[in-house]
């Protein structure tokens, strides 16, 4: 499958993806905000079917509608602190409802759309490529330069506030990287299914690790496995990217979960084995003393 | 030396006020609790010291000499926080020394004693390799508070600090605070329900009368 350019690009820009997306999720999770990048996505459709109407870029329109978007729900979310759900649900409405009336004005763009909703392997053109790599670049910089800071805001706002950190304006600054990310994901895995690379890997590697730096590791290395076998996949029964990944994840995370119970009971047996040879020695132990 | 003075404060959420009027010093080198009934604002009071909110009228103002001075809170039920968080305890802990060492530098061997010596007074050192989520709620709240110590901050601020700990445990931390006071010229203010056990460990009680026309503060 290699031969077609096509395909080389979206093993690329795939990987790419995986490298950046999976690493926002564990963030994404941990902040309680899994729902943003979903959000994300319906704006930057939104943008897409903007620019397209306007004759204007829609990989930029989608871009600058996705990085606003991240902005706004950050802005919401101090408004309503109490209900963190609401800016998401407001921001998410407004994109799917504003995209849809788009849309309709134009026709022709019904067909192109099933690409953006579910990803395409075509989709991955060469300056869309080198826009992922830039944004991946910008993405993997954040992280890695500011980890020490978005540790501690990822912990606990407060103290990290107390502390020193600068929370509303690496907040906002985490927000338009989250923007950036999904916008750069949705060739690949489509506005609906972007979510599922960027949540699901670090799910599973939550579960699992030990430490920060393991959980960033593991998820990525997710990450990475489902978008290749994805990709893979898709090529091989001519079905849209964004599904075969996201299944794949799926399974990945439910065999994990299954794993992870069946360890979990038959340590347990093998506890209670040992805690009732214990009770026996003790109980033991008690009448020699009586006796004595 | 005042640290920290607070002068007709009043502050509310929506449109009710729970503070009203509230004057108070905080002297350096004090161990002060603040009580009072639940709803009487106490952990509000801490939050406008510590700047993460801002009074409706009244000011707050720490003297200069205090200025670039240390601050860490462990704010209430810290240990419920991320219980998921993907970290072990001395991963949690160090994280502390992140604001002395900025974004790139490496930790010393200073800060790994710091480290060590924390987690030993609180207890964890024999657990520091294990996930934060599987402690619990008490060793969640001892971890929370050594992250705060190893700040080695000049004002630390605690709200219900001892909640979830037995009665050994809190005895040992009164008596930890009120060491780094003697000793070290620290100020510690933290909420408490339990003023009976901590009475004879403190310098003052800040003691918030709430639901009152006019906030009573009595020292």
């Amino acid at each position: 499958m290699f031969q077609y350019d096509f395909m080389q690009r979206a093993f690329l820009a795939g990987g790419l993806i995986a490298l950046i997306a999976p690493l926002l999720g564990v963030y994404l999770v941990l902040r309680r905000q899994s729902l943003m990048s979903d959000t994300l996505s319906h704006v930057s459709m939104a943008g897409v079917a903007l620019g397209t109407v306007l004759h204007v870029s829609p990989v930029l329109c989608g871009f600058l509608f996705a990085v606003m978007g991240g902005l706004m729900i950050e802005q919401l979310r101090r408004t309503y602190k109490t209900y963190s759900e609401v800016p998401v649900a407001i921001i998410m409405t407004s994109g799917l409802a504003l995209a849809m009336v788009l849309m309709s004005l134009k026709t022709t763009l019904n067909k192109s759309f099933s690409s953006y909703l579910f990803g395409s392997i075509v989709a991955v053109s060469s300056s869309q490529l080198i826009i992922i790599a830039v944004v991946t670049l910008i993405g993997l910089l954040f992280f890695m330069l500011l980890r020490r800071p978005l540790y501690s805001l990822t912990f606990e706002e407060d103290t990290a506030a107390v502390s020193g950190v600068r929370v509303k304006m690496l907040s906002f600054a985490f927000a338009v990287v989250a923007g950036m990310i999904v916008a750069a994901a949705m060739p690949i895995v489509g506005v609906l299914l972007v979510s599922s690379l960027i949540v699901l890997p670090s799910a599973f590697a939550l579960r699992f690790a030990g430490s920060f730096v393991s959980a960033s590791v593991l998820a990525v290395v997710t990450g990475m496995a489902g978008v290749f076998s994805g990709l893979t996949a898709s090529y091989y029964t001519d079905t849209p990217p964004g599904g075969s990944i996201a299944l794949i994840l799926l399974i990945i995370l439910l065999a994990g979960i299954g794993l992870q119970r069946a360890v979990k009971l038959a340590k347990k047996r093998r506890t209670g084995k040992t805690e009732a040879i214990l009770r026996q020695q003790t109980n033991q132990t008690i009448h020699e003393g009586v006796l004595k | 030396m005042i640290l920290c003075s607070l002068r007709d404060i009043v502050f509310g959420y929506e449109n009710e006020p729970v503070i009203r009027n509230v004057s108070v010093d905080i002297h350096a080198g004090e161990f002060i609790a603040v009580s009072g009934p639940n709803g009487a604002a106490k952990t509000t009071l801490l939050k406008l010291i510590l700047g993460l909110i801002k009074p409706w009228s009244g000011s707050i103002q720490f003297t200069p000499e205090f200025s670039g001075s240390s601050v860490a809170y462990v704010p209430q039920q810290a240990s419920s926080f991320n219980s998921g968080f993907p970290s072990k305890v001395i991963e949690l802990v160090r994280s502390g020394c992140y604001t002395e060492l900025g974004l790139f530098r490496r930790f010393h061997r200073e800060q790994h004693a710091l480290v060590e010596e924390i987690l030993r007074e609180v207890g964890l050192w024999e657990l520091r390799n294990r996930k934060i989520g599987e402690l619990s709620g008490g060793q969640k709240q001892r971890a929370c508070i050594a992250r705060a110590m190893v700040q080695q901050p000049d004002l630390l601020v605690l709200d219900e600090p001892v909640t979830g700990m037995d009665a050994a445990s809190r005895v040992r931390f009164y008596e930890w605070m009120r060491n780094l006071v003697k000793t070290q010229g620290k100020t510690v203010i933290m909420v408490t329900h339990g003023l009976d056990e901590a009475r004879d460990y403190l310098d003052r009680v800040i003691y918030l009368e709430g639901k009152e026309e006019t906030d009573h503060v009595s020292i």
